[in-house]
């Protein structure tokens, strides 16, 4: 990868290949995640799930578990739910009651049903096995498809039905538009039940103080209103609850969630007066952590001309969100954000439904619900190109969005802020070097293998304006996604700078002193980040939706710019020269045409600290500067057409591997993996590519091999790394990438996000290139993941 | 994912293991020596013995000898060591294939032969390919020693026929005398390094004209025990490189797969059916080399 692409400005940090500032403490061991905290007095949790998917509770018998030596507690859920209110979901759905242990009925095989609080997690675990538990088994609800019209039994009977939300918008003239055009394809597309699955399960760990009265709670956490919600859980004010966001989080793209976790074990220390941690082990995590991701159905119909010309869709996706919802029915909402994806639609109906089921709830997964809708609007122009006899690539070039039609609208509303979408496209042709590829393939084929070459393009959103939620909900009329950054300068010249949220790997302590580097002209390595406490912080919504180099970077940007503005006011005054005279370059203040009036960075900090008689009067002392930065581009609610403009920026990448299968064993090996990325200013290159080549094995991991697998009864089959299968290094090929850059006009250096793309890309591109290789025998899967075993019945239908 | 409580013991001698599993009583005793399987079983608690019995430093139990006609191998030798072995390489050839799809590195390095037989998972490598060529077990007890032959030792999913008291010491495999030899293993999995779908393991002779004089045909994955493939063994003898696609569809006969997370019975069942033939079409091949 080269340094940074030639277009840039002459950055000293930002875009360089630099060492990451966190690189040192997770490489020499000395991270600090939740498992590393002990609190003296700590006492440890374990949890008795639930085996029935569906099953009344008649009665639970603590007394056995409760008398063995080193027990402390055992709590139930008729006693948590009594003394703290219902978790918090997306949609309006008073009737839906979550609390984090079963109440009266549990819903999911997997469920927590009581928690047990002992000296060890070892005798925790074995007073669990003590709790004496009487159910009365029921049938339970599975198939997402028969929620809406067929009777099944009701995961929540007081909400009187499995659908939890069921609406079609339309956006432009969809009827007009499919009259007009003389070819339609429908194709059903589906997204199996997969995730995020961290090395690092959730982990929190709690202690209440009550002379001061304040909860101390450190957890693996990534999560907007997380603070909020264990404050309104447990009735307490927020300034009761202090969130410590210097922990380590290993791992999330967005499933660190656990605000049942965290209300439990907040709860207990509460009541019981001692610290008290809970970390989840792999079956806790699998099961009953509420940590999977969508799991849904597409039915996609387009209209388009004998040119492959796209004028119109219809789509509808139905969502299974298993047994609590939470936020994830909304992740049929962030999709607006790009529903087209970076295609030229005019005219788009959308329904969106979301059902319940006696599954493990669903949590936010990496672009929140994007992946599975790009991999669903990606198998509509496979089958556009198909239907003509078209190229794959060429289809794809002629619905584009050109480079000279930016600032771009599409029909929900979202204005797409700039790219080059046909040089990344015509960019990864030539790096793949697609013709030798298929040559390749052809070779492959001809020695009696299966080959196939594919191609998928995807748009990542950035910024994390989430207005779509007040289409899904009209109390969330929540219309910011707010970062801050707070910057101080050291009487001594030394740089900090204090962030506001946890950080699962992103790298933002390299984001924020790279940016505030370049804009200072000082050396990122010398400037200290500190994630402060959620008591301490300025407003956050944390690390999500692909925003933080685009809102706490411009954060940073402003504070730094603010920080030089006022060292420039004291240097004029100091030096008896107007503001406009004084230039700065690489710490020293000089009076322009005068190089031997000037003062250092140091001199200026002293003053600024110290010597009050050599300051501007009025002027603040000190040397400090916070920026609270709105999203970009956003603000106002949706109008009368339900047009609202979403993310500010849009990112944009093309993926392409080769795959060979084994025509015996269906067995897909990935051999070749080229991606073409554009995400404006990379402000570090390495962690934006370690951000693709990761979201290309997730993605990889979706398309072939992970999956949430249940049986009719709702049993999971997979709730172990024996049987929800990872990828490993040896599944992931090595990844090619090649690098564009076109600044967003809306951010401070012109970056956007990138933490999504890869994972955004990757499942569409594996489908493509599966169902090119089985394309000569007229086989075409849309249903993911893509197993050895589907392709080999497929094919053994095919032939015999 | 805490075991339970249990009592640890490390053992210095085959005597005061195979003593230990005698005063049992109606305690459960384990032997452990690389508990890549025993350890996280016993972590999700759905193994849960009284006591673990250690076996790693029993020197008299590691080990790979060549007798001629057999190759013994003491019950706690490494996976790693057998895939490293000279011996193996060159006088058990389908061993040493066969080693090669167990697990990962990492686990070979800790996981044992023995482990892997008494264990008895119907997809893991050795066994099968232990069965394939008919080994002897040595048991020992109190009571003292007893050989029984590999087949028939697999009694169902994870059940062995060893008895409570027993300790496998060794294992021995038969080194074949003929002088045209080939073997092939052939095995597909979710993931590199995942217990086998299926597995296919085949050793033939072969006579001067080039028809099988002998056959060793065993799979894995296909059945809830490894499976040595009698019938089809039979009908190769005297067939040929481009012969034997004809007689492929006895291994059907011979199984009886089962559906799971990762594969239904009929994939199993088809793709045995071509695991097995590119097994033995690659033992003629190497024998007829």
């Amino acid at each position: 990868m080269v340094d940074a692409p030639a277009n840039l400005p002459n950055y000293r940090y930002v875009s360089r290949k630099r060492r990451t500032k966190e690189d040192r403490r997770f490489v020499s061991g000395r991270g600090k995640f939740v498992a590393d905290v002990e609190v003296p007095g700590m006492k440890h949790v374990a949890i008795l799930p639930s085996p029935h998917a569906r099953a009344n509770i008649i009665s639970i018998d603590t007394s056995a578990a409760l008398a063995l030596p080193g027990v402390h507690y055992v709590l139930t859920g008729d006693e948590l739910g009594e003394a703290t209110s219902s978790l918090f979901h997306g949609l309006d759905l008073p009737n839906v009651i979550w609390h984090p242990l079963a109440v009266g009925m549990t819903r999911y095989a997997g469920e927590w049903v009581a928690a047990v609080v002992a000296d060890s997690r070892y005798i925790a675990e074995d007073a669990a096995e003590l709790i004496e538990v009487e159910y009365e088994s029921l049938p339970a609800a599975v198939d997402s498809e028969k929620m809406i019209d067929e009777d099944q039994p009701l995961v929540h009977p007081a909400h009187g039905t499995n659908v939890l939300f069921r609406k079609t918008w339309e956006w432009g003239p969809v009827a007009d538009d499919f009259a007009s055009m003389p070819n339609t394809v429908s194709y059903r597309a589906r997204w199996g039940r997969s995730s995020t699955v961290p090395i690092e399960t959730f982990g929190v760990v709690a202690k209440w103080d009550d002379v001061n009265e304040i909860m101390d709670v450190w957890a693996s956490i990534q999560m907007p209103q997380y603070q909020d919600q264990i404050a309104a859980a447990l009735r307490i004010p927020m300034n009761q609850v202090r969130v410590h966001n210097d922990v380590d989080v290993g791992g999330s793209y967005g499933v660190k969630r656990g605000i049942k976790h965290t209300v439990l074990v907040t709860y207990l220390t509460k009541k019981l007066g001692f610290p008290v941690r809970f970390i989840e082990d792999r079956l806790d995590n699998m099961s009953g952590g509420d940590a999977h991701g969508p799991d849904r159905i597409f039915d996609i119909t387009m209209a388009f001309d004998d040119e492959g010309v796209i004028k119109s869709m219809k789509i509808r996706a139905l969502d299974d969100v298993g047994a609590y919802p939470g936020r994830a029915p909304l992740q049929l909402g962030k999709p607006m954000t790009a529903l087209c994806g970076p295609y030229r639609i005019n005219s788009i109906e959308y329904e969106a439904i979301s059902v319940t089921s006696n599954k493990t709830g669903q949590v936010p997964v990496r672009g929140f619900g994007q992946s599975p809708t790009n991999f669903a609007i990606e198998t509509g122009l496979e089958r556009v190109a198909k239907h003509l006899g078209l190229d794959r690539i060429e289809v794809r070039a002629r619905n584009l969005v050109r480079k000279d039609e930016f600032p771009w609208k599409i029909p929900p509303g979202s204005i797409y802020d700039s790219g080059d979408f046909h040089a990344v496209l015509d960019g990864i042709i030539k790096t793949s070097n697609w013709d030798d590829l298929v040559a390749r393939r052809d070779a492959l084929r001809a020695k009696g293998r299966l080959a196939g070459v594919g191609i998928a393009t995807c748009l990542e959103p950035g910024g994390g304006n989430n207005i779509f939620e007040f289409l899904f909900n009209p109390k969330l009329e929540i219309t910011t996604f707010v970062e801050s950054v707070l910057m101080k300068v050291e009487p001594t010249g030394a740089i900090t700078a204090v962030m506001c949220t946890t950080t699962s790997g992103q790298g933002h302590e390299t984001l924020v002193s790279t940016i505030a580097g370049e804009e200072l002209e000082r050396d990122p390595d010398t400037i200290r980040v500190l994630h402060g406490d959620s008591l301490e912080a300025l407003p956050t919504r944390s690390p999500v939706a692909s925003r933080m180099a685009i809102v706490l970077g411009t954060a940073t940007s402003k504070a730094a710019r603010d920080i030089k503005s006022k060292m420039i006011t004291i240097a004029a005054h100091d030096l008896g020269v107007e503001k406009d005279q004084i230039e700065y370059a690489d710490g020293e203040f000089t009076v322009r045409g005068n190089p031997a009036s000037k003062l250092t960075w140091a001199e200026i900090c002293h003053i600024a600290h110290k010597q009050f008689h050599r300051m501007p009067p009025g002027h603040e002392l000190g040397l400090q500067a916070y920026a609270v930065q709105q999203v970009p581009g956003a603000g106002g609610l949706p109008d009368e057409n339900n047009e609202v403009p979403l993310y500010p920026c849009f990112s944009f990448q093309a993926h392409v591997p080769l795959v060979e299968i084994d025509p015996d064993t269906g067995k897909v090996k990935v051999h070749d993996y080229f991606i073409g990325h554009d995400c404006g200013t990379a402000i570090n290159p390495d962690i934006v590519r370690g951000m693709i080549i990761g979201g290309v094995a997730h993605g990889i991991g979706a398309a072939l091999y992970e999956k949430f697998e249940y049986d009719a009864d709702g049993q999971l089959l997979a709730g172990t790394f024996v049987d929800y299968l990872l990828p490993s290094a040896h599944e992931i090929p090595p990844v090619v990438d090649s690098e564009h850059c076109t600044p967003s006009p809306l951010t401070s250096l012109g970056q956007k996000g990138s933490g999504e793309g890869g994972y955004l890309g990757a499942p569409a591109a594996i489908a493509s290139a599966v169902n090119d290789a089985l394309a000569p025998f007229d086989i075409e899967i849309n249903e993911l993941p893509i197993r050895a075993r589907d392709i080999e019945a497929a094919l053994y239908e095919k032939t015999r | 994912m805490k075991a339970a409580a249990f009592d640890y013991v490390r053992a210095s001698s085959v005597d005061e293991i195979c003593r230990l599993l005698a005063d049992a009583g109606d305690e459960e005793r384990k032997i452990i020596a690389g508990g890549q399987t025993l350890v996280p079983l016993m972590a999700m608690r759905m193994a849960r013995p009284d006591m673990l019995i250690d076996i790693n430093d029993v020197a008299e139990l590691a080990g790979i000898n060549d007798h001629g006609d057999h190759v013994s191998f003491g019950a706690g030798t490494r996976q790693r060591a057998i895939e490293r072995s000279d011996i193996v390489s060159d006088r058990l050839p389908l061993v040493a294939k066969a080693v090669r799809n167990v697990g990962h590195q990492q686990t070979r390095n800790r996981g044992t032969i023995g482990g892997s037989i008494v264990h008895g998972d119907p997809s893991a490598e050795l066994p099968m390919a232990a069965l394939a060529l008919e080994a002897t077990m040595i048991l020992r007890a109190v009571s003292g020693e007893t050989e029984m032959p590999i087949d028939g030792f697999f009694e169902a999913a994870m059940v062995t026929n060893i008895e409570p008291e027993q300790l496998l010491t060794e294992i021995r495999i038969p080194v074949w005398q003929d002088a045209r030899i080939g073997t092939g293993f052939h095995e597909t999995s979710s993931r590199q390094g995942d217990f086998a779908i299926v597995a296919a393991a085949a050793q033939v002779a072969l006579a001067e004209d080039g028809k099988v004089t002998r056959a060793a045909i065993s799979v894995g994955g296909a059945a809830p025990s490894p499976v040595k493939l009698h019938g089809l063994e039979a009908a190769l003898i005297g067939k040929s490189a481009d012969g034997f696609q004809d007689i492929i569809a006895l291994v059907d006969e011979e199984i009886d797969a089962e559906t799971d997370v990762h594969a239904t019975a009929e994939y199993r069942r088809r793709v045995t059916r071509k695991l097995v033939s590119r097994a033995i079409d690659d033992a003629i091949a190497e024998a007829g080399k």
